[in-house]
């Protein structure tokens, strides 16, 4: 009686979910089509171009060397960064879960960076790294009176400096996550380590680290896809410089979309991104089931 | 019943949500997009306008970023979005959009036979006017890229004018020390275009033709800045406008190349006779200078166009020019207007840029920010030794021949 009730006001939730459904329909799906479709198009609306080319444009991602170098410094960003946030973010926790008096006081600091809008720490970056002005070779220079570097002018450098900067303001973030699954580790496990005798390095790799590994994973598949889209650090540090050294694959589909105007052709490489993304997302819902 | 009484409410409330915007947009007569919010005087004008014209303007503040500023106004225009009437664009995005149909024609209600002859023909011809004829766009003002020297410098070097390449390069030289240098730029890649065609011109040159041995002789020299002589330095790559003044302005500079009439050094209490002034600009083989503007367009989509073209006319009368001079420091774009202003260090050198330097337009194309952006990258690379000069004049050759 009761079920059948339910039941019959089930419209009711549908009616309510609708407007939602509408706009993700509108907003969501509508848009991946349009993209798809786009891309088979060479669609440049400042010479008044719109004329289907099949697979054209998908030929041309891999022969352009902008966007190889693009692809190159994705990748270089991903893979260094990642990999930092992963030792450095489980040393932190580490730091963060041992018992001294300011505790609480350091866990709350230690994420004001990344509280910090990303497009505001990359304007500052951006005078922070500067040779005459920056606070970063101020620093330095405590220790190296003459030392002399415009880290944003070298391709090199200013990779290191983009990748640094993500680092710093995402690492916390990283950290105060891996540091709540340390804090699921009961401490006796630990305990009946040390009475067996084993020392604070073997209980590290024999206790903690297999016990917060499937943490790490989980938590690596939407870092590593954040830093696949990220946009907005190249965009308000280095625009892309020098040359093109440091511009990211998000970077450059916006620069072909929104400044070029080169429509199918940024579409052809957002849709080249969103096949990545749907892996890395279809791993993703795997761990966290297999979990 | 308790149901009912939320669903109620949640449709009171979509209704609220959409009917309010349009509550809004009734208080204004036209919304402008415009790039002078942040000048202290931009209420000053604002009221001047809306006292003259009897317009209630709503102003959406561009962002200060080029790239996001572009951006922005691309989407508004491309996507028929009639949320903005009027928008303040420069001669990248006019000679990028008077082609496509996304800005209204002025030369019937706006720019008429009684003031169109007031305005530099060159200008309109080459920057606002689209193939089929249609004037697109009033000019705010008429600015140059202006030489702008270090007094306290020249006098410690002892150069009483650069008048020439040879003065020039001799300045640069003997300013060059302490860690400070004798020109400044700004090298960033979609910024150093406008001194890469300076330098182009100065050897009289033609930024369209890169097989010109002019051409080879200006990078050639922008190279020797950098690397033979020290007179400039390789950082500046990346730096834009802002990084560039602060370092006029702290001293690290003696004599750069840039917009306006000043009003940075005038803020941080650098402007003078004795201290950063503007000057003549030197002459190599040429004695040229850009000259620019940015202008007030006119959305086609726009749904309140008697607004706005009372709007435009306003801002192209004597009187509209006057009151951006007086609260914005902006030279008239009409000769006519420009003769009343009273005789100072700016109108001076203005007047003198006008009569003895070769004034021209900046060398656009229809996707100007792609093909400026393709032109920094490899001036870039050719300052930084990844690649020769030579390679760069093919290379930009290339980009020519793909762009124009």
């Amino acid at each position: 009686m009761f079920v059948q009730k339910a039941k019959s006001k089930l419209w009711i939730a549908w009616i309510l979910v609708l407007p939602v459904l509408i706009i993700r329909g509108f907003t969501v799906i509508y848009p991946i089509f349009e993209t798809i479709r786009i891309s088979f198009y060479d669609v440049r609306l400042l010479r008044g171009l719109n004329q289907f080319v099949g697979l054209q444009n998908y030929f041309k991602v891999f022969t352009d060397p902008k966007v190889l170098e693009t692809i190159e410094f994705t990748l270089i960003f991903v893979i260094s960064s990642m990999t930092l946030h992963i030792l450095l973010g489980v040393l932190l926790a580490l730091i963060l879960n041992m018992k001294f008096k300011a505790k609480k006081f350091l866990r709350t600091i230690v994420l004001i960076p990344w509280a910090m809008p990303m497009v505001v720490i990359g304007m500052a970056a951006k005078w922070g790294f500067n040779n005459e002005y920056g606070l970063v070779n101020d620093f330095i220079r405590r220790f190296v009176p003459n030392f002399e570097l415009s880290w944003l002018i070298h391709s090199d450098t200013a990779r290191a400096a983009v990748i640094a900067m993500d680092i710093w303001k995402n690492l916390p973030f990283f950290a105060i996550l891996i540091l709540a699954g340390l804090q699921f580790i009961p401490t006796e496990l630990y305990e009946a380590a040390m009475v067996d005798g084993a020392t604070k390095v073997q209980a590290f790799f024999k206790i903690t680290l297999p016990l917060i590994v499937k943490n790490i994973m989980v938590l690596s598949i939407p870092f590593t896809m954040w830093r696949l889209a990220s946009f907005d650090i190249v965009y308000s540090m280095t625009s892309g410089g020098p040359g093109s050294s440091t511009e990211l694959i998000a970077y450059r589909i916006t620069t072909e979309v929104f400044t070029n105007l080169n429509l199918g052709y940024g579409a052809t490489l957002a849709v080249l991104l969103f096949i990545v993304m749907v892996v890395f997302s279809t791993t993703n819902l795997y761990f966290i089931n297999k979990k | 019943m308790r149901s009912n009484l939320f669903l109620v409410i949640l449709l009171a409330g979509l209704i609220l949500a959409l009917v309010n915007p349009g509550v809004m947009a009734q208080e204004y007569d036209l919304t402008l997009y415009s790039i002078m919010t942040t000048d202290q005087d931009f209420d000053d004008w604002l009221a001047d306008l809306e006292k003259e014209t009897g317009l209630k303007v709503n102003v959406i503040a561009a962002p200060t970023n080029s790239d996001t500023r572009q951006q922005k106004v691309t989407t508004v225009l491309s996507s028929g979005d009639s949320s903005i009437d009027i928008l303040e664009i420069n001669d990248e995005m006019s000679s990028s959009f008077k082609n496509t149909g996304w800005l209204e024609p002025l030369q019937a209600k706006v720019l008429t036979d009684e003031i169109i002859d007031y305005f530099p023909e060159g200008y309109m011809e080459d920057m606002i006017t689209s193939r089929s004829g249609d004037i697109v766009g009033v000019p705010g003002y008429s600015g140059y890229l202006a030489f702008w020297v270090d007094q306290e410098k020249l006098d410690k070097y002892g150069f009483e004018t650069i008048d020439t390449k040879e003065d020039f390069i001799a300045f640069a030289k003997a300013a060059s020390e302490d860690g400070n240098f004798g020109y400044g730029g700004s090298w960033e890649r979609t910024y150093v275009f406008n001194e890469i065609a300076t330098f182009v011109n100065l050897f009289g040159g033609d930024y369209f033709d890169w097989t010109n041995s002019a051409n080879r002789e200006a990078i050639q020299f922008m190279y020797d800045m950098v690397h033979k002589w020290e007179v400039t330095p390789i950082e500046q790559i990346g730096d834009k406008y802002e990084q560039m003044n602060q370092k006029f302005i702290d001293g690290k500079y003696a004599m750069i190349f840039m917009w306006g009439t000043g009003t940075e050094y005038r803020n941080a209490g650098r402007y003078g006779e004795d201290q950063i002034h503007i000057a003549m600009v030197p002459e190599f083989e040429t004695r040229s200078i850009f000259t620019d503007s940015w202008s007030y367009v006119l959305n086609s989509a726009s749904e309140n166009k008697e607004a706005a073209y009372k709007f435009l006319q306003y801002v192209a009368s004597e009187q509209g020019m006057l009151s951006a001079w007086e609260n914005f420091d902006r030279y008239p774009a009409r000769s006519d207007v420009a003769k009343k202003l009273p005789d100072n260090e700016i109108t001076e050198m203005y007047n003198r840029y006008s009569e003895e330097a070769v004034v021209r337009g900046r060398p656009m194309v229809p996707q100007t920010m792609e093909f400026i952006t393709q032109m920094g990258t490899i001036f870039q690379q050719v300052m930084q030794n990844q690649i020769t000069i030579d390679e760069f004049l093919v290379k930009a050759q290339g980009f020519v021949e793909e762009y124009k």
